[in-house]
């Protein structure tokens, strides 16, 4: 062979023809892998790489493979990495199915045709879910495109222990007066009595979300994230006012600490509350049962007695299955497995706690902390998603997520930054 | 002479020739066409519309809207344009001579040059990503410097997100790395300065800083050049660090991270190609009337 070629004078044009057509080939042949919807392993997008979502999401890939024999790849990305590049990645090579939200988010790329319409796994699992489920599953046109996982909700996560030496009981809080005395008591114990996090440009939403709920509503509150309100209105401003007066009692270093830093002034007792979603009990749980015993929730205080403690955010998380995925059905199969109570019993089983959407959760088998989150969450009767998941894309993340942070820097520019933010509204493209 | 060059000059092509020459140079062109110019051209073009980056039939003309949606709009533009002119200064009148400074104490072999110039040249092998995880790792608020000034988390000193330290820390976090890299430059440049020049200069009775100044700094023209427009295309263009630091996500800005902020994630906005088109015009303009003004120079 090696002789062959020696001998054989290789003429450079022809070579050179090859490499072009060849590249050219390439090219092609991977522009048509994207069309194609053959059989192969199914690969599955998770958008997390932290250590508990690994275990649940390996679990249930391992249980689909034994169940069926089908062979799937793992691949994990970085969630704001993941989250940054979706656009790209859904209209490249993704994988057949990832991992996602529901909502907003997830019509919004179901209207752009890079979602597969996923109504005949519906047909199948729905039974399992409540109708509020279904409704969050579906896009613009009524089709489904989304198979729920797991849900949480956002609150006032605090240890027990702590506000017990301090004197605290927190289920007495109820409304802001409370609260303002209970932040007042642990700021005078020199504690951090509400940790701030706004690093990654989202965490911080919650709080908002919240506030403007508590004060002004769940109507105006969607309103407000639909554009159909403004955010010059003087009720924003007086969502504000409170954020204000809050912000005595945070860390400085709110710009500094994404969500997990906050997590773990918890964790370590330097801070007293914690507003965040209870998908982070799982890292409580990590460190000890002790330290996950210790966690609790209550609902954010009334402020309002109009709209009293009425509204949560608790944003649901799954599956979607991309239109331009290699292997389209193999990628429905994984999730109508990973929807199904048996998908759900392999995440139960790692042992990382979660808050199922299906209903074959028996929720006599949640642990105390679970038993308080859905507590929390029944005693709300408008479930919102979360401010970056209710709201334009282009308007959460760009527009809202720097003028909070920079709101951070100057609380008192609260009009100036409400006057941008609605300018910056208004220059929006046209859907 | 010239007569005899003449006819030599004019070469007949074979028609295998002109086939290879077309080859060697049609592939390279069609590439850097379909990779540079068009995408560039379709940013141009694209930033006088509306479009989220996914369907073509869904472009639709804006006009001027996402220039003047920048300009009117948006305060982070204005603010990181602030940030981008303290960067080009800084590396102007700090990182750069720093670097200049270096590479002409190392030309001069003091002892431990050897020693220095590893030192100074290592930062350049590494990327500016890498650089920022060092820095972040090191800044962070559960870091090692806070933990050294012995800060639990809800104390700690906000080195990125407090406006007193923020752009400062990342400048220090750039030069770091640029003025090894103008080191370098600068010392390639000084090694082939003619040895005698300088040696006429010092009999001349010139002290080491007018040598440096008269004869030595005029010698450098062509790497000076260099220098100078490298300076403002690492000012501008700046981004990895920031983005690395910041995740993309608000942060300080800068004018490469709202171009990106505005085109990736989720429903992209023309707005990035604006910016882009914006950045674009802000790097290209100086640099040609620079150059511009020192070939007409040359040409005297």
């Amino acid at each position: 062979m090696l002789n062959n070629i020696s001998n054989h004078e290789v003429d450079r044009r022809l070579l050179l023809k090859g490499a072009a057509a060849g590249g050219l080939g390439i090219a092609g042949a991977t522009m048509l892998a994207g069309c194609a919807s053959g059989t192969g392993p199914i690969s599955f997008g998770s958008r997390s790489v932290d250590e508990n979502p690994t275990k649940q999401f390996q679990a249930l890939v391992a249980a689909y493979e034994a169940k069926t024999g089908n062979e799937v790849t793992y691949n994990a990305t970085e969630s704001n990495a993941f989250q940054n590049n979706l656009s790209q990645y859904l209209q490249g090579t993704p994988d057949d199915c990832f991992q996602w939200f529901a909502g907003y988010r997830m019509q919004f790329f179901a209207d752009q045709d890079l979602l597969v319409d996923i109504s005949d796994v519906w047909d199948e699992i729905g039974d399992q879910y409540n109708d509020s489920y279904k409704i969050a599953s579906t896009g613009l046109d009524g089709k489904q495109y989304f198979v729920p996982q797991s849900w949480y909700p956002w609150g006032l996560h605090f240890r027990k222990s702590m506000m017990a030496e301090v004197g605290l009981n927190p289920e007495d809080i109820y409304n802001w007066d409370d609260f303002m005395g209970a932040l007042t008591e642990l700021k005078a114990k020199g504690l951090i009595g509400f940790i701030g996090t706004d690093a990654g440009g989202w965490e911080a939403m919650g709080t908002f979300d919240i506030l403007n709920a508590r004060i002004n509503g769940y109507q105006f509150h969607v309103d407000l994230l639909g554009g159909r309100e403004k955010w010059t209105d003087d009720r924003v401003k007086e969502v504000f006012r409170h954020w204000e007066m809050l912000v005595p009692f945070m860390n400085e270093n709110v710009l500094d600490l994404e969500w997990d830093g906050g997590r773990d002034m918890l964790l370590s007792r330097q801070g007293g509350f914690l507003l965040m979603g209870s998908w982070f009990g799982a890292d409580f749980l990590s460190v000890s049962q002790e330290d996950y015993d210790d966690l609790w929730i209550v609902p954010f205080p009334e402020i309002n007695p109009d709209h009293a403690r009425d509204t949560i955010d608790a944003p649901i998380d799954g599956f979607c299955v991309a239109k331009n995925g290699a292997n389209i059905d193999g990628g429905k199969d994984l999730i109508k497995f990973a929807g199904d109570a048996e998908g759900m019993q392999a995440m139960l089983d790692t042992g990382v706690p979660m808050t199922s959407a299906n209903n074959n959760q028996d929720t006599s088998t949640y642990d105390p902390f679970q038993t308080q989150q859905l507590a929390v969450m029944n005693e709300a009767k408008y479930i919102t998603q979360f401010l970056d998941r209710d709201t334009r894309p282009d308007f959460a993340g760009p527009i809202v997520g720097p003028a909070i942070q920079d709101w951070f820097k100057d609380t008192s520019s609260t009009d100036s930054m409400l006057e941008s933010l609605q300018a910056q509204w208004d220059a929006l493209p046209p859907l | 002479m010239a007569g005899k060059t003449a006819p030599r000059r004019r070469r007949f092509f074979s028609r295998q020739d002109k086939i290879t020459l077309g080859f060697f140079i049609g592939i390279p062109t069609f590439f850097h066409i379909a990779l540079v110019w068009f995408p560039a051209l379709a940013t141009i073009a694209l930033s006088f519309t509306y479009w989220t980056g996914i369907r073509v039939e869904d472009i639709q003309f804006a006009g001027v809207a996402n220039y003047e949606n920048i300009f009117l709009n948006t305060p982070r533009f204005w603010e990181a344009l602030g940030v981008n002119t303290i960067w080009i200064l800084w590396f102007f009148f700090i990182a750069t001579p720093l670097g200049v400074l270096l590479a002409y104490q190392i030309d001069r072999e003091i002892r431990g040059h050897k020693f220095y110039q590893s030192a100074y040249f290592l930062p350049v092998v590494l990327s500016l990503a890498v650089t920022g995880i060092i820095w972040k790792f090191l800044l962070r608020p559960d870091g090692f410097v806070n933990g050294l000034l012995g800060l639990p988390t809800a104390e700690a000193i906000s080195f990125f997100g407090d406006d007193r330290y923020n752009i400062w820390v990342i400048m220090i976090m750039a030069s770091w790395r640029h003025i090894g890299y103008i080191m370098l430059l600068y010392l390639a440049g000084l090694k082939a300065v003619d040895a005698s020049l300088r040696e006429a200069a010092t009999i001349d009775g010139a002290t080491e800083w007018q040598t440096f100044r008269k004869v030595v700094f005029p010698a450098m023209r062509p790497v000076n050049v260099i220098v100078i427009v490298i300076t403002i295309i690492e000012s501008l263009r700046a981004f990895d660090l920031v983005y690395i630091v910041y995740g993309g996500r608000g942060g300080l800005p800068i004018l490469g991270v709202l171009v990106f902020e505005s085109i990736a994630g989720e429903g992209a906005s023309m707005k990035g190609a604006a910016y882009a088109v914006i950045l674009f015009l802000l790097s290209i303009v100086p640099i040609i009337t620079y150059l511009q003004q020192q070939f007409r120079e040359d040409v005297k």
